[in-house]
Formats: structure tokens, C-alpha cells, sequence
């Protein structure tokens, strides 16, 4: 479903990502785990299409996507969710996932009728809301919600284009334990066909939700297996200073 | 995103009967006053569709409604077109114009966005300024006025153009209204919020910046026509910087982004500029206090000061009524 073949990235002297080749299947949910500085955010940045890379390609379901703009590669199924909330802070929890939709379903550039108002919109709207748990806020407005409620409308908005993809950048930082607790539920609940990339540092999440884990190091991979093997690793023991077997 | 609250409507009520009353009963100047505030409220309203709705702030509105004004006058004394279809393709021109310059300058961004529209404005009058076809710095005259007398409105009288120039005020405004609340108009909001997560949703960003400035373009281009029309003359002062800049003060003093408060600006400018040239010649000095005090107040223009005050008011008997007025009193804080 998503492909990187040897992606390099560099920032002067900097190597922010090395030879990233990886290989996710469809409905696969991937957790990528990394040091701050490993590159991890650098490498969606690249994927998405936010950040140039300097060698190497990306495929989207077999097309290579590498030349592609950022909102091309969002029409062809990639969406994302960022680690800083980048939400429409003046508008209502139903807008915000409105426009998404909207974008996706190709209203958003019509002049004829109010985008969404269109009853797939609001369909989508309704769908989503209840998927990421926001259905009892919809009315509300971005900028007086709580920052879980926002985290959670990161994922909403970018479940709302209905994509194959989604790269979540830190679904959970800033949020407490409970909280964090809904949002593995929430992953887990999503559909299985749904293909999930996922940049974590809590280990509870990333155990309870990845089917593989890759982990970043000096921007270069160093370990793509199984949760288990990850747990067992010592190299990745090394790495992570214990927090590892805290998980 | 445009919502149309009771205040809004209210203040649109009020402002078109008192529009409507003071028509009617005003004399021959201050007829050409009500049209004066008409023609600026088309403008401001669109460029508000750009700078408040879509966070393009333009210096270049005054070229599109000279390019209007121009094309109208042009269409209809050289190449002999009727008045009607000579303002329709005037306001096609400003429309097309206004795309292939939002198209261009969409790429930028802040100040250099203003910057590059405001060359393409003083390119604009420079070009008309120096060329005799447009007849250079004398302009032309002989712009008619369109002919309603088959409805039997006569044009060529004050009272009737005001009314006219009013009703194409109501029409611009609903055009505008309508305009944002279409799926582009939603869009624009969006790029308005997070252009990068409107782009990361897959939305060709620069494609909706363009399409808006044209559609703006075609709205600067009828409060062009109506220019050309009131004064029966053109010139290149109609596309000096100077008019794009009057323009954005007044959608500053009325409100950024609400679409009434342009309107409420352009009345209040035109009323203050003629009550206070009476007296002296230095008026902009006083329009500049004017624009510092409501830039400093931090209140959003004139009609958002009043939006803001009557929400907190509701706020008050809404937490007054629910007996929960310490909680109100943390919000405020």
C-alpha cells in the first residue's frame, strides 16, 4: 500500500534520514518509535510530500507518488495528522471535519451549493465524529474545546477524507494517561482496511496497537519486525534506556 | 465561516431603510452622497471576499474597478456596445483580470503579497496614465448611464442612479453572501484557518485563491461600471494606489471579514469625509485618528466592536438567567 525506496533527506551537514526503504501492507497499523532527533517527523514530512527528499522514491498503491504535490498525494489516499494541532481554530468540530470531507469528495471548489450542507458531507461528518468519539461536541467551537478534544480532531480531520492511508504524528502527546487509554481504543476500532503509520513515544500505545514497529535512529532504520522482537531487543533496550520494559 | 447573525441582519435592515428614507427625501447633493457611499460599499465588499474572508490583503482593488470602470467606458463609447452588455463585459474583464493576478501573486504570501499586488496596481495605472487610447492623464468622458426608462427609471436623475447604484449595493452583497457560502467560499475560510491543512487534505490551494480574486475582480469591476457611470468621466486616478489603500481603511474601520462592517465603513467614511472637509482640507488627519484608535482598541473595525459588545451582553443575561455568573467571570479572565 505504501513503499519507500532508499529516501534520504539533508538538512547542510545534517543527515536527517538514511536509505528509509519500508514496505506497509494494507490494513497494516505501524508504529514508528525513535529518540527525539531520529528523523521520524522529517520522514512524514517526506512522505506526505511537505518536505523534498533528496534521493530515493515513495509509491502509493503501486503509483510513484515521489513528484507529486502535497494535495495530490492527499487525493490519491495519503492523509495525515500532525503532532502541533493545525486545525481551523475559528470554526466548529462539524466544520473542521466538514471541510475535510468536502475536499474529498469534490465540493470544495463548487460554487453552487454550500459544501456542507451536501448530505454525503454531513453523512461523512457524522460517521467520523463517531469514530473518533466527538459526536457530543460537534456544535462546539476549535478554539474553546480542550486539547484532547483537538488531538482527537487531528485524527478526525484526517479520517474524514476517507483516505488509505493515515500518518499520525504523535496522536497522543500532551494527553493524560486515560485519555490516552481512548485514543489506543479508538485506533483499534478504526477499520481494519485502513492502513495506519503511526509516530509514538508511548510504548502502551505502540505495543497495544502496532502490528509491526520500525524504529529510527540517527535517521537511519534500525530495527522493522514484530512488537515482540522489539520488546526483546536489547539494542533497542539501548536505545530507549530501559522505558522499554516499563511498557 | 460568513454566518448571517440577528445583529448582521438587524444592522442590514436598519442600514437599507435608512438608505431607503434618507433617498428619498435628500436633495441633489446629498443624492450624489448616498451613490458616492454605494459604489465604495461594492468595492469594500469585494475586497473583503479576498482580505478578510481569504487573508489576501489586496492593493490592487483600485485597478480592478478602474479596469471596470475603463472597460465600460471604452465598450460603450468606441466600440458602440449598449450599456447593459458594456458592464457585463466590463465586469468580465475585472473578473479575468482579477484572476490572472490572483493566479500570480497566490504564490506569495504577507507582505509580499501585498506588495506584488500593488505593483501590479501601479503597472496598471501607469500603463492607462501613459496610453492615449485611454486617453492618458485627461481620461475619457461620454460614459452613458444605463437606460431603464422601458421600466420607467430615469437614470440621468440623482434620485433614480442612487436607487440604482443601491440595488446593485443589495445584489453585490447577496452575490457576495452567496459566494461564501459555496463550497469555494467554505474553502477560502479554510485557507483562511491552515492553508498547510488544506493543502494536506488534498485542496489545490493556489487554484481557490485565483478563482476568489476573480470573482472579487468581477465585483470591483460593477462598482467600476457605476463609477464611470455617476461621473460620465473616467481617469487614471480611478486606479491610483491611493483608492485600493481607502479601500482597505475602510474595511478595517468597519470590520475584516464580516462583510457588514465594510458596508457600515464605507458609510461611515464617506459621511465623515464630507462632514469634515466642510471645515478643513487636512480630513485625512482625522480619518488617520479615527484608524489608529480602532486598529489600538483591538476591537475588529467599528461592527465588530458592536458584535463584541453585544456578545458579551448576552453572555451576561444568559449567565445572569442560569444564576452562573462566577463562571462567566473566568471565561472573561
Amino acid at each position: 500500500m505504501l513503499e519507500t525506496r532508499n529516501l534520504d533527506k539533508r538538512f547542510g551537514a545534517i543527515h536527517v534520514t538514511r536509505d528509509v526503504s519500508l514496505k506497509l501492507e494494507k490494513g497494516e497499523r505501524r508504529v514508528i518509535l525513535g529518540p527525539n532527533g531520529a528523523g521520524k517527523t522529517t520522514l512524514f514530512n517526506q512522505l506526505v510530500g511537505e518536505l523534498s527528499s533528496d534521493s530515493g522514491s515513495i509509491h502509493l498503491d503501486g503509483e510513484d507518488v515521489t513528484g507529486l504535490s502535497v494535495a495530490k498525494r492527499a487525493r490519491r489516499g495519503l492523509s495525515r495528522s500532525y503532532q502541533k494541532n493545525t486545525l481551523f481554530d475559528g470554526l466548529t468540530i462539524a466544520e473542521n471535519l466538514g471541510l475535510a470531507a468536502s475536499v474529498a469528495q469534490g465540493h470544495a471548489t463548487s460554487l453552487l451549493r454550500d459544501s456542507l450542507s451536501r448530505s454525503e458531507v454531513r453523512e461523512t461528518v457524522a460517521e467520523v465524529a463517531a469514530q473518533v468519539d466527538l459526536a457530543p461536541v460537534l456544535d462546539a467551537l476549535v478554539s474553546e474545546v480542550s486539547y484532547g478534544i483537538r488531538r482527537q480532531l487531528e485524527v478526525g480531520v484526517a479520517l474524514a477524507t476517507r483516505p488509505k492511508v493515515i500518518l499520525m504524528d504523535e496522536p497522543t502527546s500532551g494527553v493524560g494517561p486515560e485519555m490516552a487509554h481512548g485514543f489506543h481504543k479508538m485506533l483499534n476500532d478504526l477499520p481494519r482496511d485502513l492502513t495506519l503509520l503511526i509516530i509514538e513515544h508511548d510504548m502502551d500505545l505502540a505495543f497495544d496497537v502496532a502490528d509491526t514497529i520500525t524504529v529510527l535512529n540517527y535517521g537511519e532504520v534500525v530495527f522493522d519486525g514484530l512488537p515482540e522482537a522489539a520488546r526483546n531487543s536489547a539494542m533497542l533496550k539501548e536505545i530507549y534506556l530501559g522505558s522499554w520494559e516499563d511498557a | 465561516m460568513f454566518r448571517h447573525t440577528p445583529l448582521r441582519i438587524a444592522t442590514l435592515v436598519l442600514l437599507g431603510a435608512a438608505a431607503i428614507l434618507y433617498g428619498l427625501n435628500a436633495e441633489y447633493f446629498g443624492l450624489e452622497i448616498l451613490t458616492e457611499i454605494a459604489i465604495l460599499a461594492i468595492l469594500v465588499i469585494a475586497l473583503d471576499m479576498v482580505a478578510g474572508f481569504g487573508g489576501m490583503v489586496s492593493l490592487f482593488h483600485g485597478a480592478l474597478m478602474g479596469i471596470g470602470a475603463y472597460g465600460f467606458t471604452l465598450l460603450a463609447t468606441k466600440a458602440g456596445v449598449a450599456p447593459l452588455p458594456a458592464m457585463i463585459g466590463a465586469m468580465a474583464l475585472g473578473g479575468v483580470v482579477g484572476w490572472i493576478v490572483g493566479a500570480i501573486c497566490a504564490r506569495t504570501h504577507g507582505i509580499y503579497f501585498i506588495m506584488a499586488t500593488l505593483a501590479f496596481g501601479q503597472m496598471a495605472y501607469s500603463y492607462i496614465f501613459e496610453s492615449s487610447f485611454f486617453g492618458g492623464d485627461d481620461g475619457l468622458s461620454g460614459a452613458p448611464r444605463l437606460d431603464l426608462s422601458g421600466l420607467g427609471i430615469d437614470l440621468n436623475d440623482s434620485r433614480g442612479f442612487a436607487f440604482f447604484a443601491l440595488a446593485l449595493l443589495l445584489a453585490a452583497y447577496l452575490a457576495a453572501v452567496a459566494i461564501l457560502r459555496s463550497g469555494l467560499g467554505r474553502s477560502v475560510t479554510g485557507i483562511l484557518h491552515s492553508e498547510q491543512r488544506m493543502r494536506a487534505l488534498g485542496l489545490n490551494v493556489w487554484r481557490v485563491k485565483a478563482a476568489i480574486f476573480g470573482l472579487s475582480g468581477v465585483l470591483a469591476g460593477l462598482a467600476g461600471t457605476l463609477a464611470a457611470q455617476h461621473i460620465m468621466y473616467v481617469s487614471p486616478g480611478l486606479l491610483a494606489w491611493t483608492v485600493s489603500g481607502e479601500a482597505l481603511v475602510v474595511v478595517i474601520l468597519g470590520g475584516l471579514g464580516t462583510l457588514v462592517g465594510p458596508v457600515v465603513g464605507a458609510a461611515f467614511f464617506v459621511l465623515l469625509k464630507h462632514e469634515v472637509s466642510a471645515h478643513t482640507t487636512h480630513w485625512h488627519l482625522v480619518v488617520g485618528v479615527i484608524l489608529i484608535a480602532v486598529v489600538m482598541s483591538r476591537a475588529n473595525g467599528i461592527f465588530g466592536w458592536l458584535e463584541a459588545r453585544v456578545a458579551r451582553w448576552q453572555g451576561r443575561t444568559h449567565a445572569a438567567k442560569t444564576g452562573n455568573l462566577a463562571l462567566e467571570g473566568d471565561s472573561d479572565a
